[in-house]
Order: structure tokens, then sequence, then C-alpha cells
């Protein structure tokens, strides 16, 4: 389910961006500001993500490229495919990046070769580059997960790391704010402690750091692991200055923060920040402003455009967000059932109820004769050849004009219950066919809002009793 | 052979169609995107409405006239029609509920012997006819009461008249002609 979910936000996010496009050069002819189209953008798909339609936007899974990896060349990954992790050998510099502009300076990105899938190892000694071309020596081994509800996970081998990382899972958002924050500050001073105990330190400082309120993924942080970071982690690197309440991108692998090189040498410092730039829609779970800057940012991940992300701060927060959404979305996808395809038979239950009925009314299509035919049989019935209805039609009208207000006590059908769910599938239809009170229905290209979610599907078929 | 020695027979309405007139003009359209449970037939200008209680099924033109079917019982028929026609008016119509009329209805009967088709017909030369290669059963047409029976060679029959009240007499005059003619099982 996941895979379809992410379609959905893929889906959802190109047609955004399509329309975005097209529009472009009529706002430019109005004479409005591209801002206000990015605005617009922004807000457009905050609210997607916020109605919860959408199992919100699993940047990496939705693009790994977004996060991009530059591997050393002689690198190997072994791919494979769920919780595989991809072992990415020491030493390898990270060859391939996703090259994103971003409004506020360098903003790294990391993007995982197409195919990788997380958690992602990445062992002590790789060397990555980020998109702006920093180079980022992780000096500790890191793994990088999704956890459900949280961003991107980092979590680093407890072996390695010489603390016992953040206690973060609690306050990890607290945590992975101030650690981000702290980051930069290491950032800034680049250390030259030892690798262990300067990011043990740094993770733990972290903790008196302020932390970022902008992103709160409320719910998510419980389930993140050891995640502490992860929401924190996405934050585009320190380099670019996107989250603007933390450091920029400073991202914190399980409390280790590896802070960007501004540039691209190779650090031995422990302090080294992983930036990772948070591609995919931001987590429909975050509802703070900043995530609708968050939002967009995301938007160019999927695409892995290189969509300029503003160097908002809230970017970071955003991009926090967004972790966490996929990641919680990752894992609430397995709740998901696949309902579209043949197996569909939820549509039928909806709409029997709700969209069935009113189902009807959007089509306003015609209904093939035979149908046509069965209702009147149904309805007039008698055997067949009964050609004394026609006899005996008289044109007695009587003028009886019973005033219809005592037909109020008529009224009120129990229908009303039948509505609440307000699940509704827009299609078109192939073929809608009635027997009696048995529908049939052949439905192509069409959007299914199913308990608050939106699924989408080329074909569904469904029964149906009235 | 006492006609009226008279078993009790059961009687079955199965449908009764009525029809009555809204005294203003129908936007299907409007009806069809707003109504709950209707089904749109641009092709023949109307609207099907179904009620589920009572179980009715109306087709609405665009004229005002309406025609119910499906009902049980007359006066289930009318509560039907009363209904819709609220529906209507609630749906923004000025609906003025008038000219309702019972126009059809259709009920069905088993006899407790099986009929000898042939012989039926010959005793009641023109007003029953029967083709058995057209259709299985001999239908009798009492002019009068304006009903139609059709008799099946198993003893069961269908009637269809202007009322209920028109059936019931139905099955009364048919009942002895058909007794005279049964087959009696040896």
């Amino acid at each position: 389910m996941h895979s379809s979910a992410n379609a959905l936000c893929k889906l959802y996010l190109s047609v955004i961006d399509d329309v975005i496009e097209n529009v472009r050069e009529t706002f430019l002819d109005e004479g409005v500001e591209e801002s206000v189209l990015n605005e617009l953008r922004q807000l457009w798909v905050s609210k997607v993500m916020q109605s919860k339609a959408v199992e919100g936007f699993r940047k990496d899974t939705i693009n790994p490229s977004n996060f991009v990896l530059q591997l050393p060349a002689n690198y190997t990954q072994t791919l494979q495919k769920q919780s595989a992790s991809i072992i990415l050998p020491p030493g390898q510099n990270v060859q391939n990046y996703t090259a994103k502009a971003s409004g506020a300076g360098a903003v790294t990105t990391f993007s995982l070769p197409p195919g990788v899938t997380y958690p992602v190892h990445i062992p002590a000694g790789v060397t990555l580059q980020t998109a702006s071309g920093h180079f980022y020596k992780v000096n500790v081994p890191v793994v990088v997960t999704q956890a459900p509800r949280s961003n991107r996970v980092f979590t680093q081998p407890a072996a390695q790391r010489a603390p016992p990382r953040l206690p973060p899972p609690q306050p990890d958002p607290s945590q992975a704010r101030p650690t981000i924050q702290q980051a930069p500050t290491q950032t800034s001073n680049p250390k030259s402690t030892p690798a262990a105990s300067s990011s043990t330190a740094s993770g733990t400082q972290p903790d008196g750091q302020a932390s970022q309120p902008p992103q709160e993924p409320p719910a998510p942080v419980d389930d993140i692991q050891q995640a502490p970071v992860p929401q924190s982690a996405p934050p585009p690197p320190p380099v670019s200055p996107q989250p603007v309440p933390e450091s920029p991108g400073d991202f914190t692998l399980e409390g280790i923060e590896f802070s960007p090189h501004p540039e691209g040498t190779l650090k031995q410092e422990q302090g080294q920040l992983l930036a990772c730039e948070v591609g995919e829609g931001a987590s429909n779970s975050l509802d703070t402003p900043e995530k609708e800057v968050k939002e967009e940012a995301p938007d160019g991940l999927p695409v892995s455009d290189g969509t300029a992300f503003s160097s908002l701060g809230s970017q970071l927060d955003e991009a926090i967000k967004m972790e966490l959404l996929r990641d919680f979305n990752y894992s609430g996808l397995e709740d998901i059932v696949q309902l579209d395809g043949a197996g569909d038979g939820s549509s039928e239950d909806e709409d029997v109820d709700i969209g069935g009925p009113v189902g009807e009314n959007d089509f306003l299509g015609m209904i093939s004769a035979e149908a046509l035919h069965v209702l009147e049989e149904a309805g007039g019935s008698d055997d067949g050849s009964s050609t004394s209805s026609s006899d005996i039609e008289k044109q007695e009208i009587i003028e009886e004009l019973d005033p219809l207000n005592s037909g109020d006590d008529v009224s009120e059908q129990d229908i009303p219950d039948l509505f609440d769910t307000e699940n509704v599938i827009v299609c078109q239809y192939e073929k809608i066919h009635r027997s009696k009170n048995r529908w049939k229905f052949n439905l192509r290209d069409g959007v299914m809002c199913y308990g608050g979610k939106d699924y989408v599907f080329s074909r569904a078929i469904g029964e149906a009793e009235w | 052979m006492d006609p009226g020695n008279d078993v009790a027979l059961d009687i079955i309405i199965t449908n009764v169609v009525a029809t009555f007139r809204t005294r203003c003009h129908l936007n299907l359209r409007t009806i069809a995107l707003e109504g709950l449970n209707v089904i749109y037939k641009p092709e023949f200008g109307k609207v099907l409405m179904k009620l589920r209680k009572p179980k009715i099924t109306a087709s609405i033109w665009s004229s005002g006239k309406i025609i119910c079917t499906g009902a049980t019982s007359e006066e289930d028929a009318k509560a039907g029609a009363r209904r819709l026609a609220r529906v209507l008016q609630k749906l923004g119509f000025k609906v003025r509920f008038s000219a309702f009329k019972v126009v059809n209805v259709l009920a069905v009967c088993s006899l407790p012997f099986q009929v000898h088709l042939i012989q039926f017909t010959k005793n009641n030369r023109p007003i029953a006819s029967y083709e058995p290669e057209l259709h299985p059963a001999a239908s009798y047409r009492i002019k009068q009461l304006r009903a139609t029976i059709q008799i099946f060679s198993t003893g069961s029959i269908t009637l269809t008249g202007p009322d209920v009240q028109t059936v019931a007499t139905a099955v009364e005059q048919i009942y002895p002609l058909l007794f005279e003619c049964r087959k009696i099982k040896h």
C-alpha cells in the first residue's frame, strides 16, 4: 500500500505542479508576482497534506532521488527492498547529487540513488557530498531509517556511538530541534574534538538548546524509536539557511550531529552534519504555518527538479515535519487496504448508502436500455402481455387540491444517517446497471475519498444493493 | 358445483399504479442533480425516483405528471405519492398534489385446482382467447369491469383492473367459469 499511497502523493503533486505551471504565465500576464504563485502552491500543498486525504508525503519514498547520497565511486550498494538496509562502504565519494537551487543558499540534498530504500546504513568513514558540493564525512556509522510518523530517522548503530544517543525518543522533537540548532553552532566552529565525544556532546547539548517549536510533529514523535533526530534531521543541511530556527540544515543523526562543512572539504570533525534536504511533501499531520513553506520545498524534491527551496527557516521545520509525516505515513500505510481494482468492494459499501444513490446523480448518464426495461418490468410487471392496462387509461382528472402541508408528516425519510460518512467517488462510468434493486458499477479513472483518505483508480467494479 | 361454496381465495395485490399531477413544471435536471435516489433518463425525458418506504418507483416528467408504481395497496400508493410530492416540494418546486388516481391494480390468485384451458376457451368463446403458441395463458376480458384475467393451466391467475374492488369482483365472476373447467386428477 505504500506504493499506492506514494503514487497518490506523486500524482497529486504532479497535478499541483502542472496547474501551477500552466497558470504561471497567466499570473505573470496579469501582473501578479510569482511569489504569489508560489505561495498559492504552498497553500495548496499544505492543504492537501492537512486534509489527511493523502497519506502524507514520504519524501524519500516518493523520490529517493531527493535524498542523494553521493557515494564514492567504489560504492556498491546492496539494494534490498523493504527493510533492506543499504550499506555504504566507507570511503565512497558521493557522485551523484541532485542539485537543488535553494533560495537561501546551498541546500544540502541527499538523494539516495534510485532504488535505495530505507533504512540506509551509512558506515563510518563515508564521505557524502551534498548537492551544494559540500562534503560531509560520516564519522559515525549512521542508519537512516524511516520511522512511523517521524521524519527520516537517523539512527546510529549503538555500538558506534559513544554516548547513548539521545534520549531523544521522548523529547525528540525538542531534542531534534536543539540538535539542529546545535549543529549550526558546531558548524560554525569547526570542531576538532574527537569524533565520538564531540558528537556526543553536541548531541546532548542540543537538549539545552531551544527547540524548534515550529515543527511539531505531535504524534509522530512518539513513534520515533530512535529517531530523535529524524525530525530535526530533515532540516536542510546547515549550509542552507532554510531552517531558520535551527541551524541551517543541521542534521542530527541519532543525536549525532553532522555539521555540514561549508566548503566542500573533507572534515574530520565529529560534528559534521548530514544535511538532508527534506524532499517530499510535509507530513500532513503537521499543521504549523511553516508547513506551507516546507510543503513547497518538498514539491521540488519529488520532482527532483531542484525546486528552489526558500531559505526560510520554516523550511527546515517543514522538512522536519515532512520527515515525520513521511515516516508516519510509511507505517501508517500498512494499515491501508487496497481498495481499487478488482477487489474493490468498498465503493459499493459507500455507494450503497451514499455513493450509490447519490452517485447516480453524479453520473447523469444514460442507463442502458436494458436497465430501463428492467425497471419498467419491475415496476409494472404483470406477466408480459398486459394489454389491460392500456384499456384502463381514462382521462379523468379529478381536481383534488389537498394541501400538501399535511404531507409534512409524510416526509422525513430516514435517509440522512446514510450520508454521514461523506464517502465520495468522483469518476467516469463505463457501465452502470440495475436489476430491481441490485446495482452493478463499472467505473474508470476516478478518485475515491473513503474514510477521509483519497484513493485513485483507473478501474473500479462495484456491486450494491439499494 | 356451487360457486357460492367458496373457499377463501387469497388475492394478493402485487402492484398498484397511480398517477398524479404537481400542477407545476418540474426541472428534471434539478431533480436529477439534487434529489436522492434518482435515476435520470434524459433519452426518455423523465426522472425515476425510488422511495424506500413505501417501496415505490415514480416516473417524473417535466410537465409535472408523475406515475407511481410498485405499491402494494391503494393506500400505500397514495401515501407514497404524497411523500414523493413532498420531496419535490422540498427540492424547491411549487408542488400541488392534485389529480391522484389509481390507474392499475395487478393481483395474483392461486386457484385450488388446475384448469382445462381449451375447454374453458371453448365455453367462453368470444370473451376468452387462448393462443398457446403465443402465450401459455388464456386471457379473459370483462368489459364491464374493464378487467383482464389471465388464466394458466396450473390454476394460477393474474388479474388487472382499475382498482382493487374491481379485481375482487372479477375473481368472483371468473371463479365459477373456471370451476367448470377444472381438471380433475385421479
